[in-house]
């Protein structure tokens, strides 16, 4: 017992990183980093076309951060997403024109709505085992997306639905004051998307992220503790739908107008690879999801190559990554990079004078 | 509410589209049964398979041939894909074989939007020549091509019974879906069993894609997304039963087609194998015990 | 204690518990038998995995059956798994502090009670380090840990020093035979390593095919002939 004491103090000298008070903080610095670049240096550095990808990059980061708190904390799949989505668009767009009310109430309205009616349907869904539960969302991203055909999304007509069929010129869904322009609208979904990661972080260092890793882990061990799964698993159900509610609300006044084209059943799918690709286990895993969600096609659009070579790409990395890599590109990354920092450290040891020879532990 | 005549016709089409889920919802299952897997990427290479007898069509090769080609297609891919990736996932649960099939409904997807891009005007069609004849029951007209997709369906679950029931590789195939180890260990050839299991099913999503090719249409979507309603059937029937697959694929087809008429349901008749399965799955209050917790006593 | 009434599992044709009627009294008790005799099983109904098809278990008074499986562990039951189950990507303190945090015990005392029960198991590592960092033994005691935070009144111990060698066995016993004095619970051990049953159970009971075939104070039942036959197998008796 005495030297797995002193070894693991010793290696806390050696790696301070490798503690998770280090990985914490180092995870805080580069987030503040990216923070500031993104909302300060990037507008002045990128034309509109790429401001409007990017601006779906923090929509889809929102969608991607839900998708991977489901299947990385609590195991559930859900191919139904991008229906959630889209659930979020109609309801903020229901309410931004019918009402005058300020931005941020109606993201947290379209939040709110969409989180009840994911619970609503999580509640039956989740006694189901996990292959039938995947295949019922998948079968329940359809099942929206015919309705949202049918019943088109709101353009400031009357009645519950909020469709005129027969406007000829439709009005746009209106923006925040502050944030009309792109790059304005661009800063303000960052912010928004900043909020949900925070939002998750929270729920992870307290008792749900606790219950969530301890069900991941083994449901029989987490009973066995007392922890309330089906409670829990419903928990990371309504605030998945809750952040891509927001997301949703925040897609509407991007994009200004809505069509249901525009959330097609494939997309539920190719969400779920980049999410598999971006790595489930880490938070950065949704950012790297959805730049090869978003802006990937926009740099590929731009240099006249198809985005149908994305999608093949995704198609083989998702089963790459289920086959060999499971942390998938936000595990790996830095592990290869981890590696790369050793094998650089030690050379550079091994250069100086007076150092030992052979390896140091690794 | 329409008359009994406008339903008419919807009988024998709903029937047609019907069989044509029961033959792809029995391939699921039994691949299912034999591997695990839940061929989520059927339908893509039943689409694909179509396109291509299409374009070989359009290039002047004999028809039989472009649909034994596209039949082929079908088993040639869907066997490649299970001898490459069936065994690094076989210890894995089902769900992540599942989804490893989506990976490759995506490569498909996208392989098809590349080399057969629907430009605006352009729609593709497979004409069978069993199109053409037909017959009639009291006011209905009924083409061979109807009747062969409900006759596809009834022969597919017999042909599937029978050798599930009375060949080597079928009762090999029904101890390998209750333990694969097991099963291995007694001498069966299990690689040899599966591989036969995952051609044979790729050969009914050939087929299968091309019977929807002609009875719906030949659009990639389209047929990659049909096989939503042969899985709400195989749902159905808990991926285990295959008549009972063939009864909800009859029932979903028939449902299906016999709302067209109805014009206040009529825009969400796409709905209908979603709400069959989601009501057959979610209703029945079963309350499953952790199969996780099965140590040893 | 712990009152056990014509306990009766079936799953199909197997009948893993046969009207199962025994008594456990305060202290630590030993249930032994081969595998296969239903000590997992019997430790799944008390833990509520498994609903037994008759028959009932009276717990301190109260009817341990009719509590939902999660509510169990706040009213008191604890379990260790054959298979140790920590969650590797939490650390050492969150681990037990979780057991603890549902088993609706409040949060001002909660840093004091989980390192204490880290303590109280001998488990020598920092408290923030992942639990998958610990060796194999590291992690047993941290079950143990687990099994004791809070005010557990029934500790379900499952072949606890399963794969240690023997000097960290050792210590497991010293650890478990505290348990009763330091934490006030009722304690079941499950084993097959006689020395460790020896060691720390006052009294043993033992099930061979889910039948109750002997119990009593220990060292009388490691002695049973029928006992003896029933872990060797030896052929009908003359």
């Amino acid at each position: 017992m005495l030297d797995t004491a002193s070894r693991s103090a010793g290696a806390r000298q050696r790696a301070p990183l490798r503690t998770p008070a280090g990985r914490t903080l180092a995870n805080a610095v580069a987030s503040a980093v990216l923070l500031v670049i993104a909302l300060v240096a990037l507008p002045d550095l990128l034309s509109i076309y790429y401001i409007d990808a990017m601006t779906q990059v923090a929509v889809y980061a929102m969608v991607a951060l839900g998708l991977g708190l489901l299947v990385g904390r609590v195991g559930l799949v859900s191919l139904g997403q991008v229906a959630v989505l889209a659930v979020g668009a109609w309801v903020a767009a229901r309410l931004l024109f019918a009402t005058a009310q300020p931005y941020p109430v109606v993201l947290l309205e379209a939040g709110l709505i969409t989180m009840a009616a994911g619970t609503l349907i999580g509640l039956p869904a989740l006694r189901l085992r996990g292959l039938y539960l995947a295949l019922i969302t998948l079968m329940l991203a359809g099942g929206i997306t015919i309705v949202l055909t049918t019943t088109n999304f709101p353009n400031g007509g009357h009645g519950f639905l909020g469709y005129n069929g027969s406007l000829v010129h439709i009005p746009a869904i209106r923006r925040p004051a502050i944030a009309a322009s792109d790059p304005g609208y661009y800063r303000y979904s960052v912010v928004v998307a900043a909020l949900m990661f925070l939002l998750v972080i929270v729920h992870l260092k307290t008792r749900p992220g606790r219950a969530w890793a301890a069900i991941r882990q083994s449901e029989p061990a987490a009973l066995a503790a007392g922890i309330s799964t089906t409670r829990y698993k419903l928990w990371a159900f309504a605030l998945a739908s809750f952040i891509t509610g927001v997301a949703g609300g925040v897609l509407a006044g991007a994009v200004q107008y809505l069509y249901s084209i525009d959330f097609p059943t494939q997309d539920s799918i190719t969400l779920l690879a980049v999410v598999l690709m971006g790595g489930v286990y880490s938070l950065w895993g949704a950012l790297v999801a959805a730049l090869l969600l978003q802006l990937l096609p926009a740099l590929l659009h731009n240099w006249g190559v198809s985005a149908d070579w994305l999608t093949i790409l995704f198609g083989i990395g998702v089963v790459q990554v289920l086959t060999t890599a499971p942390g998938g590109l936000a595990d790996q990354v830095p592990k290869d990079l981890a590696r790369l920092g050793r094998l650089l450290l030690g050379v550079a040891g091994r250069l100086r004078p007076g150092a030992p020879r052979g390896g140091g532990p690794p | 509410m329409p008359s009994w005549a406008d339903f008419q016709p919807f009988i024998v089409s709903g029937l047609a589209l019907g069989g044509v889920y029961a033959l792809s919802g029995v391939g699921m299952v039994v691949l299912y049964q034999a591997t695990g897997v839940v061929y989520l990427a059927f339908g893509a290479v039943g689409a694909m398979g179509a396109l291509i007898a299409w374009s070989l069509i359009n290039a002047g090769t004999p028809e039989w041939l472009a649909w034994l080609v596209c039949v082929l297609f079908g088993g040639g891919v869907t066997l490649a894909y299970g001898m490459v990736f069936g065994p690094p996932l076989a210890r894995r649960d089902p769900l992540v074989k599942a989804v490893a099939t989506l990976g490759l409904t995506l490569v498909l997807f996208g392989l098809m939007d590349l080399l057969w891009t629907t430009n605006g005007g352009q729609s593709r069609a497979i004409t069978l020549p069993t199109d053409n004849g037909g017959f009639t029951v009291g006011q209905i007209q009924v083409t061979w091509t109807q009747v062969i997709g409900l006759a596809a369906g009834i022969a597919i679950v017999v042909v599937t019974e029978v050798f599930l029931r009375y060949t080597k590789p079928g009762t090999a195939m029904r101890a390998m879906a209750n333990d694969r180890e097991i099963t291995a260990t007694l001498g069966v050839p299990v690689r040899r069993v599966e591989a036969a299991a995952w051609f044979g099913c790729g050969v009914i999503a050939g087929a299968a894609g091309l019977l929807l090719a002609d009875l719906v249409a030949l659009d990639a979507t389209t047929l990659t997304f049909l096989v939503i309603s042969s899985l709400a059937a195989a749902l159905i029937a808990q991926l285990r039963s295959i008549v009972l697959t063939f009864v909800a694929a009859i029932a979903i087809g028939l449902i299906h087609d016999l709302i067209t008429p109805i014009q206040a349901l009529s825009n969400y008749r796409d709905m209908t194998p979603f709400v069959l399965a989601a009501v057959a799955l979610l209703v029945p209050a079963r309350q499953q015990l952790l199969s996780q917790s099965r140590e040893e006593a | 204690m712990i009152e056990v009434d014509g306990l009766t599992v079936r799953f199909g044709g197997v009948t893993s518990l046969d009207h199962l009627s025994l008594t456990f009294e305060p202290g630590i008790c030993g249930l032994i038998g081969p595998n296969g005799a239903g000590k997992t099983t019997f430790f799944n109904v008390l833990s509520g995995f498994v609903r037994p098809t008759a028959g009932s278990v009276r717990a301190f008074g109260e009817d341990l059956l009719s509590m939902a499986h999660f509510r169990r562990a706040r009213w008191g039951v604890r379990r260790t798994f054959q298979t140790e189950q920590a969650i590797e990507e939490l650390s050492v303190f969150d681990n037990v502090a979780m057991v603890h945090e549902h088993s609706g015990l409040g949060g001002a005392s909660r840093r004091h009670d989980v390192l204490g029960a880290i303590g109280f198991a001998g488990l020598d590592a920092d408290p923030s380090a992942r639990a998958q960092t610990l060796a194999a033994g590291q992690r047993r005691l941290l079950e143990i840990a687990r099994a004791v935070v809070g005010r557990p009144k029934l500790v379900l111990l499952d072949e606890p020093a399963a794969g240690l060698p023997d000097q960290e066995t050792r210590h497991m016993g010293e650890v478990i035979r505290a348990i009763p004095g330091h934490v006030g619970a009722l304690t079941i051990l499950v084993d097959h390593d006689m020395s460790l049953v020896s060691a720390c159970c006052t009294t043993t009971a033992v099930l061979d095919f889910g039948k109750l075939i002997a119990s009593g104070p220990t060292a009388e039942v490691l002695r049973d002939s029928r006992v003896v036959r029933a872990y060797l197998g030896t052929a009908e008796v003359l």
